[in-house]
């Protein structure tokens, strides 16, 4: 089933040309849910111009960050180098960052540049004119780049593409011209406060069973996981996939809290770290999500905000979403990683790396490496807790993305092309001759089980939080 | 010296330069209109050791992956930017310090690395066209300026024994095309010098805040180890 | 698009091997897709009970059920469900329950 999987080369125009999904939008039209009326979560309406909705956004949103790596692209095309996709497609120029880079680069260029908005033929300038150009512009800043900025650390003019990939999405989501996936998951944040839409009975409930199964496994009715205590030491958070679908990671953190006799609580509300704002690039959701987390701590008088294992809730909780929010950072955030680092060294928890000793390999999430700076913290707690830890190449600032970054997951349309190109990652997990590959990114998680199963892999995704539970001498 | 020349190399490089540095101050003018955002959250690392590093990126060819793997390309860099600043150097010494290209080796050394420079030019317009990646990418301005670029490297090269009396026609194009480089420069990609210490700035002072690179002693271990 | 093919019946399936259209959901397709996508032969009754809870669940209330409500009624255990379903209740058994590719970061 891969072999026949792995041969299929997916044409590009298949991928640009993707219809505008719509069932969603209408169902939330129709049902008039309160994200929609109160204007925070855009509708498509092909009656509004939108294409003069786009330029006046284009305007309204610049700022000099952004304006610097429109004008400093020099077309050298060096960037190609570093892309999984134009590594995995070399065949295919659609492919190279500054191609995808430009789509909006030329659009800039037109309206708010010099010299493309006297001669734009010169500089290669131009303007969508319908929406269906703005539809393709869909396409590639959604499913043709995962985001991972890997393009960025390897341009020599130091052009943030990545970057401009965000903002682009960002005017689109505002036109409500995004994929069905990013709406849908949207909506969800919008209208509960999490990705997942649980609602907070199910939340409480399922750390309930959380909490009975851990008392049950350790044969300790004192364990505990508290739920709005307030003055603890950390406000523990989460992604909302641990809650709804696998929540054996907060088991895992609950037991290890408990070893390490640690005074933590889980918010009621303000939950979820994770934060679609960043891949949607939607800043006002990526504000109102990432300041629920900010303002439980508050309430709580937490001391710091632990992120559990999460890529982009990582990347957003503890950096994007201050700026987003233009909230001033008052209370400390870190990822769970540091907590474990702590507990190892003061020696709070005890840990046998022979009880892990199948090899191990890291893969770093590049929300959290190239855009996060945790490098070499998840390879000092997996050198505790693994007796034979292999690193992979490249790695850690130069790591390639899972291919299922930049919420690709949740768009199912662009998962041939996600797979075709994830064959640089695959590569690169076979060269370890690792059996396990550990990551601390939930996103990162499925990226490498479907690749993994894709490319047939004789290898098993875990976390950290896993191996060091599994590792806990008691 | 004909008055052509003279005029050439004395008042219209000047009002040239002018203009160049008058549009120059305009366009930074115009990048600060738009807004800058701040960084809210705690700092892990050192933002202006990052910064000092990102603007250094030029320098060191082993910080890229992108250029380890093809160091060929660095070399090229190299070559075709000494080219530049060799050739617009020699329109000051031209008419300012003449007396230095009276020394057969100084001559010898410009004409080499502007050569040179000719040569990777002639190489980059062939990848331009060649490279079907870079052919998608490519806009006119991109043709131009580098079709611009050697020919001015071309012509530095016969101009820069400065042999006036023997021919005026090499000085008088060096210096012709000096005057429309530039005016055009600003409104090309040539300008792009312009630009790299801004992107670098923003690139190191984000990935300098978050401990990308740059990351603080103290943070690599928790508060209280 | 990608098909299942059930005794000369073709399905539609997304890109990522859930059901396009829900409704088409029988046993057999069930059979189909736990053997095709989660590599099941044989579909025990352990599986049924946790597809059939899923289904019954997503037809009342046009959503996935949590874990949580999973495991209460089945009576398994959470390590047990994955031991049944590798890919886990999303990828895994809603999968094979016939619902539509669950929202977010899955």
């Amino acid at each position: 089933m891969s072999d026949k999987n792995i041969s299929k080369k997916i044409k590009i125009e298949d991928v640009t040309s993707l219809p505008l999904e719509l069932e969603s939008q209408q169902k939330a039209s129709k049902e008039k849910i309160g994200s929609v009326t109160e204007g925070k979560l855009t509708l498509y309406d092909r009656q509004k111009r939108n294409v003069e909705r786009f330029h006046e956004l284009l305007r309204k949103k610049m700022t000099r960050q952004l304006a610097s790596s429109m004008v400093a692209c020099v077309h050298c095309g060096m960037c190609a180098e570093s892309c999984h996709y134009c590594l995995s497609r070399p065949d295919d120029p659609q492919m190279t960052p500054v191609y995808k880079a430009d789509q909006i680069r030329r659009i800039f260029k037109k309206h708010i540049d010099w010299t493309g908005r006297v001669f734009p033929k010169w500089v290669k300038a131009g303007s969508p004119v319908t929406d269906e150009d703005l539809n393709h512009l869909k396409n590639i800043v959604f499913g043709t780049c995962s985001a991972c900025r890997r393009c960025t650390f390897n341009c020599p003019m130091g052009v943030d593409t990545a970057l401009l990939i965000r903002f682009a999405r960002g005017i689109l989501t505002d036109l409500g011209i995004v994929p069905e996936g990013v709406f849908n998951v949207s909506r969800d944040q919008w209208e509960t406060g999490n990705q997942m839409a649980v609602t907070e009975e199910d939340y409480l409930e399922t750390l309930d069973w959380m909490k009975e199964e851990l008392q049950e496994e350790l044969d300790n009715p004192d364990i505990d996981i508290p739920i709005d205590t307030e003055d603890c030491d950390f406000m523990y958070t989460i992604n909302p996939r641990e809650i709804k679908f696998d929540p054996r990671s907060i088991s895992h953190a609950a037991k290890i809290f408990h070893f390490a006799d640690e005074k933590w609580t889980m918010p009621k509300w303000g939950w979820d770290q994770t934060n679609f704002g960043l891949f949607s690039g939607d800043d006002k959701l990526g504000a109102y999500v990432a300041k629920n987390v900010y303002e439980a701590a508050e309430r709580l008088r937490a001391k710091r905000i632990v992120i559990s294992e999460c890529g982009h809730g990582y990347r957003s909780t503890r950096w994007e979403g201050y700026n987003w929010a233009e909230y001033d950072q008052n209370i400390p955030a870190e990822s769970v990683i540091l907590t474990l680092m702590r507990y190892i060294q003061n020696g709070r928890i005890k840990v046998n790396p022979a009880k892990n000793s199948e090899p191990v390999t890291f893969h770093d999430s590049c929300n959290i490496a190239r855009s996060g700076g945790l490098l070499e913290e998840p390879r000092w707690v997996l050198n505790k807790v693994c007796s034979d830890y292999r690193e992979m190449s490249p790695n850690r600032r130069e790591n390639f993305c899972c291919a299922g970054g930049g919420g690709l997951l949740s768009m199912a349309e662009y998962k041939p092309l996600r797979m075709e190109v994830a064959k640089i990652k695959a590569d690169q997990l076979k060269a370890t001759g690792a059996k396990l590959v550990c990551t601390i990114c939930h996103n990162c998680v499925d990226g490498l089980t479907d690749l993994i199963k894709h490319y047939d892999l004789d290898m098993k995704v875990v976390q950290v939080l896993e191996l060091v539970s599994h590792a806990l001498v008691v | 010296m004909s008055d052509i020349l003279y005029f050439l190399e004395n008042k219209v490089q000047i009002v040239a330069l002018s203009f160049l540095l008058f549009v120059y101050i305009l366009r930074i003018f115009w990048l600060f209109r738009f807004k800058s955002r701040k960084e809210q959250s705690y700092s892990e690392g050192n933002a202006t050791a990052c910064i000092a590093h990102s603007m250094l990126n030029v320098a060191m060819p082993w910080a890229m992956e992108s250029i380890r793997k093809k160091p060929f390309f660095y070399i090229q860099f190299i070559l075709f930017h000494m080219g530049v600043i060799f050739a617009i150097a020699a329109t000051f010494i031209i008419p300012y310090g003449p007396q230095l290209f009276n020394i057969q080796a100084v001559v010898w050394i410009f004409q080499f690395i502007v050569g040179m420079a000719f040569i990777v030019g002639m190489f980059r317009l062939y990848r331009r066209f060649a490279n079907p990646s870079i052919r998608l990418i490519s806009s006119r301005d991109d043709y131009f300026s580098l079709i611009l670029m050697i020919f001015y490297f071309g012509v530095a090269f016969l101009a820069i024994p400065n042999n006036y009396h023997r021919s005026e026609w090499p000085l008088i194009l060096f210096f012709a095309l000096t005057a429309f480089f530039l005016i055009y420069v600003p409104f090309s990609k040539i300008g792009h010098y312009l630009y790299y210490p801004f992107t670098r700035f923003f690139l190191g002072r984000t990935m300098g805040h978050r401990g990308v690179y740059a990351k603080r002693k103290k943070c690599r271990y928790p508060e209280g180890l | 698009m990608p098909e299942l093919e059930i005794k000369g019946k073709k399905i539609d399936l997304n890109e990522d091997g859930f059901l396009q259209n829900p409704e088409e959901w029988d046993d057999e397709v069930a059979k189909a897709l736990a053997k095709a996508e989660e590599g099941i032969e044989n579909m025990s009754e352990d599986h049924w009970a946790v597809v059939n809870y899923i289904r019954e669940y997503y037809l009342d209330k046009n959503l996935a059920p949590m874990v949580r409500k999973v495991c209460k009624n089945s009576g398994f255990t959470l390590k047990y469900i994955f031991e049944l379903f590798p890919s886990g209740p999303a990828k895994g058994a809603c999968k094979v329950a016939g619902l539509p590719k669950p929202d977010g970061c899955v």
